[in-house]
């Protein structure tokens, strides 16, 4: 008994690519989540899962009525530890690639032929949404610097916005991953470091709709992600991982 | 003599929690903690002067008890605050464990599947991270 949302048929005038799922993590997105699941599906049948982060709004429902397949955690464990139970899911059943967006309507739908196509030409074995137009001087400088401190030769570090094929979903499904406290330096380091091919794709991208960054919210979470994450490029330079 | 041998521990910290984190056996945020341990460490190492002047200066007549009573007091709010945290991990463990129990019975009971003497272990593995 495979758990899969509604498998679609293909259909040329729609984006598809067999055995895709489409992953978004939510945590109290209730207004801007059945949006973007509306925007999907005017551009693609592959199926949409939201893996609830224990939400106190109803995301579920709001989701649900929208079409998604919902995954509800009972305990909340963060953008990244939602987004590894999605990958987790796509393991499980199989699934050849895993697309990750966000629920607050910053990535597009439009974009995901372009995201896709690195992929299905075979040129990369991830690819990531970029829009290196968003973000201020000082994230700008701070990119720059955990760019040098962790080897990564990527544009858009902070892109929740990316494709993953089956090795790379097989990496991040494994509990080394389940350290991580964000889902962009952390992760990226890792798929290089298991000698994945990882591309840019350059894409629009919306400001948020609703609400602010979870992450960047205040000066403390802005000084302690910075420590966090100079730390781990530090600590992970140079590693080489098995497949 | 004594703040070279602090020096030392505090670049060994330094060096094991980088390991320990490239390693995956701490988390990178404990390391944060113990990188700063490890940086104050070696601070009093190689600047054993500022601190016994400091010392004096409000009025400790030997500088190494205040140095010893501050890293006590120290470790000992990052061990009540662990076992804060080990309390609601506690908490949050039984609770997921009862949960999963009641699922997996619903479950059972929808698809019709008999429950086997030795459940714990069906899965080929225990969950309670023993090795027998």
């Amino acid at each position: 008994m495979t758990n899969r949302p509604e498998q679609y048929d293909t259909d040329d005038s729609s984006l598809s690519l067999p055995h895709c799922v489409i992953i978004i993590p939510a945590h109290n997105e209730v207004k801007d989540v059945g949006f973007v699941i509306g925007e999907i599906h005017k551009h693609t049948r592959l199926p949409v899962v939201v893996i609830d982060d224990a939400s106190t709004d109803n995301t579920i429902v709001v989701a649900r009525e929208a079409g998604a397949m919902v995954i509800p955690l009972t305990v909340q464990l963060g953008a990244w530890g939602a987004t590894q139970a999605g990958l987790r899911y796509a393991l499980k059943n199989d699934y050849a690639y895993a697309i990750t967006m966000d629920a607050d309507g910053q990535h597009l739908a439009e974009s995901l032929r372009d995201l896709l196509q690195p992929i299905i030409d075979k040129e990369a074995d991830v690819s990531i949404g970029a829009c290196t137009k968003r973000g201020s001087r000082a994230r700008k400088i701070a990119w720059v610097l955990i760019k040098w401190a962790s080897g990564l030769k990527l544009e858009d570090l902070t892109s929740g916005f990316r494709v993953y094929d089956r090795r790379a979903i097989r990496r991040l499904a494994r509990w080394q991953a389940t350290l991580l406290e964000y889902q962009d330096v952390g992760v990226l380091v890792m798929l290089q470091a298991s000698g994945l091919v990882i591309k840019d794709v350059e894409v629009r991208m919306l400001p948020r709709r609703h609400g602010i960054s979870k992450v960047f919210h205040s000066w403390m979470s802005v000084f302690y992600y910075m420590a966090y994450t100079l730390l781990l490029s530090i600590t992970k330079r140079g590693i080489k991982l098995d497949m | 003599m004594v703040s070279i041998i602090t020096g030392i521990i505090g670049f060994a910290t330094a060096i094991t929690i980088v390991i320990l984190i490239r390693l995956d056996h701490l988390h990178v945020r404990y390391g944060l903690w113990w990188l700063v341990v490890a940086f104050v460490f070696a601070l009093l190492g190689l600047f054993p002067t500022f601190f016994d002047g400091f010392a004096r200066h409000i009025g400790i007549s030997y500088p190494p008890m205040l140095a010893l009573t501050i890293s006590l007091l120290v470790l000992v709010i990052k061990i009540l605050v662990m076992d804060i945290e080990r309390s609601q991990n506690e908490v949050r463990l039984t609770r997921l464990t009862q949960r999963i129990a009641l699922l997996e019975s619903d479950l059972r009971e929808a698809l019709g599947k008999p429950l086997e003497p030795n459940h714990a272990a069906s899965h080929g593995e225990r969950d309670d991270g023993r090795n027998k």
